[in-house]
C-alpha cells in the first residue's frame, strides 16, 4: 500500500514535466527550419514544405500526441539538423555521461559513508572536522569554479593532465562535491546511532567492532541516503552537463548544448526529459530501497525525511 | 521588498528587533565590524564604481594584441579578440551582480509572495499553487533554467526570470512552514477570534515572523544565483553574446587556455572569490537570524 502512493505521485510528476518541457520548447521564437533556411538559402516555399513534412505546422496538442505515441515505442523523432533518429544520437552519447555520473556518484557515496562511519566511531579524531570541512567546501565552492581551477592548475600550469578529454578531474570534482553533501547528514545520523543503547548492548555482549559497524551502524545510512538522493542527483545532472562542456567530453550534455544553438527541438526536449526522468526514477528507487532496508516504513511508519 | 512587508521593516536587523528590542542593536553591533561583510561591501563597491575608476572600454578590440599577457595598459592582459580583460571583468561583475540580486529578489517575491497570498486566500488557491511549486522543485534546477531559457530566449530579463523561478519553491516552502506554525499559535488564534481579517493577521503577525527566515534564504540563494548565471552564460544560454559576463569570458578563453591562461584565470578567480565571500556572508547572516541558535 505504501509503495503505490510514491509511485503514482512520481508518475504524475514525470507526466507533468514531459508536458511542460514539450510546451516550453515549442514556444521558442523561430524554428529549426529558420536556421536551416538562413544557412542553406531556402526559399519561403521550400521552408514551408519542410515544415509540413516534419509536422511543425500542426497545432501543439496534435504534435504532442504524435510525439508521445512515438516516444512510448522508443522513437523520439528525427534530429532536425542531422536528420538522424534522436534515439540513436542519445544512445551513442549516453554511455559517456553514465560513466561520468556513475563514477562520480560511486566515489562520492563510498567516500561519504567511509568518512561518516569513521567519524561516528572515533568522535575524538580528525574525521568529524574533515566531514565538516568537506560540507563547507561543497556548499561554498561551486564545482564549476573547481573545474576551472583544475584546468588552470593541473593541466595548464603543472601539465599533469590534458586540458580536454580526461575523466579524472571531473570525476574527482563531482565525487568530492557529492561526498560533501552526503557526509554531514550521514554523520549526524550515525553519531546518534553510535551513541544509542543498542550499540552499547552489542558491545557489552562482546561483538567485535567490525560486526557492530557492519551489522548495527551501517544499515542506518540507507535512510539518509534515500532522503538526500533527489537533491544530490539533481545537482549531479547539472554538474555532469557543465563538466562535459568544460572538459570537452562527449555525452548528453555536449549534445544538448549543440542542439540548443541549432534549435534542434527533438534533441533538446529528449535530453531534458531523459535527465528529468532519470532523476525521478532514481529518486523512486532510492525510496523503494529505503523501504526495503527499513521494514518499519512498510508497516505505515513515518516516511523518509524530505531532505535537508 | 514586496509591498506587503512595507516600509516599517526596512532592514533584517530591524525585522528581528520588531519583537525583541534588545536584539537589534546587539546584532548590528556584532555584525558591523565583521571583516567578511566588509569584504562583500568592498567588492560590490569596486564592481559598481568600475566605470569611474577604469575608463577602458570592455568591448573595444585590439586585434594586434590578441591574447596579450598582463601589462600596461591592460593590467590583466587581453583576450582572444584583444579586449581588455580587466575592463571586461568589472563590466561583467556588474551584470552578474545585477542578475543575481534580481533573481534572488524575484524568487522571494514569486515564492514567498505568491505562496503566502495563496495560503491566505484558502485551500482552493494554495492547493494548485503549491502543486506547481512541488513540480518545479522536482526538476533539477539546471534543466528547469535551461527549458525556461530555451523558451524565453537570450537576454538579462529571461535569465533573471529563469533563475528566480528555479529558486522560488524553497522560498514558498519556508513561507508555508512559517505560516502553518504561526497559524496554530495562540496569539494568532486570538487575533482571528477578535475579528482580525486574514489580511491583517498575515501582515501584522505572520510576515514579521517569516521575514527572518526569508532574509536568510535570500542570503543563501544570492551566491547560488551568481554561480548559476555564470554557468548558464558559460554554456551560451544566458545574456546575448555581446554582453560581457564572467561565464562568457571563460567560454571564450577556454579554447586558448594553453596560450593565454590569464584570460580564463581572471574571471575564474573573480567568480570563485565572489561566490565564496557571498556564501560565507550568507552563512553569517543565517547564524545571526537562525531562531534555533538564539536564546528563547
Amino acid at each position: 500500500m505504501r509503495l503505490a502512493g510514491p509511485i503514482l505521485r512520481q508518475l504524475l510528476t514525470a507526466l507533468a514535466i514531459v508536458l511542460v518541457v514539450f510546451l516550453l520548447v515549442r514556444t521558442i521564437p523561430g524554428d529549426a527550419i529558420d536556421v536551416l533556411g538562413i544557412e542553406g538559402d531556402l526559399t519561403e516555399e521550400e521552408m514551408a514544405g519542410r515544415r509540413a513534412e516534419l509536422g511543425l505546422d500542426r497545432p501543439w496538442i496534435v504534435q504532442f500526441r504524435l510525439w508521445a505515441e512515438a516516444a512510448l515505442t522508443g522513437d523520439l523523432g528525427l534530429s532536425l539538423r542531422f536528420n538522424r533518429p534522436v534515439s540513436d544520437m542519445l544512445l551513442y552519447a549516453a554511455p559517456s555521461t553514465l560513466t561520468l555520473a556513475g563514477l562520480s556518484l560511486s566515489l562520492g557515496v563510498v567516500l561519504a559513508v567511509t568518512l561518516a562511519v569513521g567519524a561516528a566511531i572515533w568522535p575524538g579524531g580528525f574525521l568529524p572536522a574533515l566531514v565538516q570541512a568537506l560540507n563547507v567546501w561543497s556548499i561554498a565552492v561551486p564545482t564549476f569554479v573547481v573545474g576551472l581551477a583544475a584546468i588552470l592548475v593541473l593541466s595548464v600550469w603543472l601539465g599533469w593532465l590534458p586540458v580536454r578529454g580526461q575523466l579524472l578531474s571531473p570525476v574527482l570534482i563531482l565525487g568530492l562535491d557529492i561526498a560533501g553533501q552526503i557526509a554531514k547528514p550521514l554523520h549526524e545520523e550515525l553519531k546518534e546511532v553510535a551513541a544509542s543503547p543498542f550499540i552499547r548492548t552489542a558491545r557489552a555482549k562482546g561483538l567485535s567492532r567490525r560486526a557492530i559497524v557492519l551489522g548495527h551502524v551501517l544499515p542506518n545510512a540507507a535512510g539518509v541516503l534515500a532522503a538526500v538522493a533527489g537533491l544530490v542527483l539533481g545537482g549531479l545532472v547539472g554538474g555532469a552537463l557543465t563538466m562535459e562542456v568544460l572538459f570537452g567530453l562527449p555525452g548528453l550534455g555536449s549534445i544538448a548544448f549543440q542542439a540548443i544553438a541549432g534549435r534542434d527541438y527533438p534533441v533538446v526536449q529528449a535530453v531534458i526529459i531523459i535527465f528529468a526522468l532519470a532523476v525521478i526514477v532514481a529518486n523512486l528507487l532510492a525510496d523503494l530501497a529505503h523501504t526495503w532496508a527499513d521494514p518499519r516504513l512498510a508497516s505505515g511508519g513515518a516516511g523518509p525525511g524530505g531532505g535537508g | 521588498m514586496p509591498e506587503g512587508i512595507g516600509p516599517s521593516l526596512p532592514t533584517p536587523a530591524l525585522v528581528l528587533g520588531a519583537d525583541r528590542p534588545g536584539d537589534a542593536g546587539e546584532a548590528l553591533q556584532r555584525r558591523l565590524p565583521d571583516p567578511l561583510l566588509l569584504a562583500v561591501a568592498v567588492v560590490v563597491a569596486l564592481i559598481l564604481a568600475a566605470p569611474a575608476l577604469l575608463p577602458a572600454d570592455p568591448l573595444a578590440q585590439d586585434l594586434f594584441a590578441r591574447n596579450a599577457p598582463p601589462g600596461p595598459p591592460a593590467w590583466l592582459g587581453r583576450d582572444n579578440l584583444g579586449r581588455d580583460v580587466l575592463a571586461r571583468l568589472l563590466a561583467g561583475g556588474r551584470i552578474t551582480l545585477a542578475i543575481a540580486a534580481g533573481a534572488a529578489l524575484l524568487s522571494l517575491l514569486f515564492g514567498a509572495g505568491l505562496g503566502l497570498a495563496a495560503l491566505a486566500a484558502g485551500p482552493w488557491a494554495s492547493g494548485p499553487v503549491f502543486a506547481v511549486f512541488d513540480l518545479v522543485r522536482a526538476m533539477p534546477s539546471i534543466l528547469l533554467a535551461l527549458s525556461l531559457l530555451v523558451a524565453l530566449g537570450a537576454g538579462v530579463g529571461p535569465v533573471v526570470v529563469a533563475l528566480g523561478v528555479s529558486f522560488a519553491p524553497t522560498m514558498a516552502q519556508l513561507a508555508r512552514a512559517a505560516w502553518q506554525r504561526e497559524r496554530q499559535a495562540g496569539y494568532v488564534e486570538a487575533a482571528v477570534a477578535s475579528g482580525g481579517t486574514t489580511w491583517t493577521v498575515l501582515r501584522r503577525h505572520i510576515l514579521p515572523n517569516v521575514a527572518g527566515v526569508l532574509v536568510t534564504q535570500l542570503a543563501i540563494v544570492l551566491p547560488r544565483c551568481v554561480t548559476s548565471e555564470s554557468v548558464l552564460s558559460f554554456l551560451g544560454l544566458g545574456v546575448p553574446p555581446e554582453v560581457p559576463t564572467w561565464g562568457r569570458m571563460i567560454a571564450a578563453a577556454l579554447p586558448f587556455v594553453e596560450r593565454a591562461p590569464h584570460a580564463m584565470a581572471a574571471p575564474a578567480a573573480a567568480l570563485g572569490l565572489l561566490t565564496l565571500i557571498l556564501a560565507l556572508a550568507g552563512d553569517r547572516v543565517r547564524r545571526h537570524l537562525d531562531p534555533l541558535r538564539r536564546p528563547a
